[in-house]
């Protein structure tokens, strides 16, 4: 009887592994596999050698500028990476929101300075965007500073209405202990607050806006932000103190 | 076509090694050539904008933390970061979403289509001989578990199968793309 020797390729686990269809048990298993077996090792390399090919079919996506800033941020770079915008091919429609000389500067460590110019800059979008304003550009944001009951803005929060989300800046670093979350509320009035979602205390983040919270956005509404435990409230209610507060206007 | 794949691949190749020996330059180049590719993939993914930006953050710091794991001779530059991604990806999916969601979703996959031919590599016009030669059912299941990075259960549940019959056909897909592929 004639057998052929098993070639490493042979066992559909690495396939499937590369594909993707395995649960994670499998994939740490696969995975343990690939640091001490050559064999396994070159059958998973040949599989996504073929596979992510595949790839090729799915869209580029554009990024957007401040994805770019955060990363320089996050790795320290001292000087910028990419000199020119990315967003110069579509101003019209991208504005502000793709202004990476914007995004950079803000970035990190940015000053109270920082949050009063981001709403100037939304509000008189001529001054910072690629583009003219239109009435449209200008009524489809709102934004409000946060800030703590001495004054000090804790952050900015600019959100982009025609793109059901939410950004939110910090503008004085505001320590943490790592078993505890700042997260962001709505407040309306007469009405329990809902949650935005969880924040990162020292990082620019970027949270949706399910279409339940824009219809509440108001100039009469109050974004505020209250310590939870690491992870979020677990009643869906705030249950820390609240560290800073504003409210909402049109840009 | 292929002098132009060629190029790009040997540059990527460059920058890559460049950004292992901490070129932030080259960092900055690379980043400009490929995350538009790179977000593409975690969008269609994650299906969430906002995930997809963390996400691709993670792809980069990540990339620079380990150029250094490139080797050339396994793996192209392109092969390697789009591992890199994937891979990511899933993981992510795995730790919020293992449980099957009610999402509907379509094994007919996914409205994507091949990439035109003067844009997809040589790699991708052999693949995809050899799945245009599978069997209506498993070329569609093979798609969806690449394009959707979901699991066994979840996919036999999406496309209301039994969990048995999601993994022959994809089995079977696999083990007769490689005999296509190996010919």
């Amino acid at each position: 009887m004639i057998t052929t020797p098993e070639r490493p390729s042979d066992n559909p686990r690495y396939a499937e592994y590369v594909l993707g269809a395995l649960d994670s048990a499998e994939r740490a298993e696969i995975e343990r596999e690939i640091e001490s077996n050559p064999t396994a090792a070159a059958a998973v390399a040949w599989w996504q050698g073929q596979l992510t090919t595949l790839a090729e079919d799915i869209p580029a996506v554009t990024p957007p500028a401040y994805v770019i800033a955060r990363i320089e941020s996050e790795l320290g770079f001292a000087s910028p990476l990419l000199h020119t915008p990315l967003a110069r091919t579509n101003p019209t429609r991208l504005g502000w929101w793709n202004n990476l000389p914007l995004w950079r500067w803000l970035g990190i460590g940015a000053s109270v300075v920082a949050a009063a110019c981001l709403a100037l800059l939304v509000i008189n979008p001529q001054r910072a965007a690629l583009s003219p304003p239109t009435q449209n550009e200008a009524a489809s944001y709102m934004v409000a500073t946060l800030s703590r009951d001495n004054g000090v803005a804790s952050w900015t929060a600019t959100m982009d209405l025609q793109r059901s989300r939410i950004l939110i800046v910090p503008a004085s670093p505001e320590a943490m202990a790592s078993a505890h979350s700042p997260e962001l509320w709505l407040i309306t009035p007469g009405q329990q607050p809902i949650s935005i979602g969880v924040i990162v205390a020292n990082k620019p983040t970027t949270l949706n806006l399910s279409p339940a919270l824009l219809a509440k956005l108001s100039a009469k509404a109050l974004l505020a932000v209250s310590v939870e435990p690491r992870g979020g409230s677990p009643t869906g209610l705030p249950t820390g103190p609240v560290i800073a507060k504003g409210n909402l206007s049109g840009a | 076509m292929t002098v132009i794949v060629e190029a790009e691949r040997e540059q990527l190749t460059h920058l890559l090694r460049s950004v292992a020996a901490g070129d932030q330059q080259a960092f900055g180049e690379l980043y400009r050539r490929t995350s538009s590719r790179l977000f593409g993939i975690c969008v269609r993914m994650l299906r969430d904008r906002t995930e997809a930006e963390d996400m691709l953050q993670e792809v980069f710091t990540t990339v620079w933390r380990r150029a250094a794991s490139f080797d050339p001779a396994k793996a192209s530059a392109n092969t390697w970061l789009v591992t890199l991604t994937r891979n990511k990806v899933i993981d992510r999916l795995r730790q919020h979403r293992e449980e099957p969601t009610d999402q509907v979703f379509e094994i007919e996959d996914d409205a994507l289509t091949p990439a035109a031919d003067a844009e997809c590599s040589q790699e991708r016009a052999r693949l995809q001989q050899c799945i245009e030669a599978l069997e209506p059912q498993q070329k569609s299941a093979l798609r969806a578990a690449f394009f959707s990075g979901a699991t066994y259960n979840q996919l036999a549940a999406r496309c209301n199968v039994p969990l048995g019959t999601m993994k022959s056909w994809i089995r079977r897909s696999l083990i007769r793309l490689r005999m296509c592929l190996e010919q």
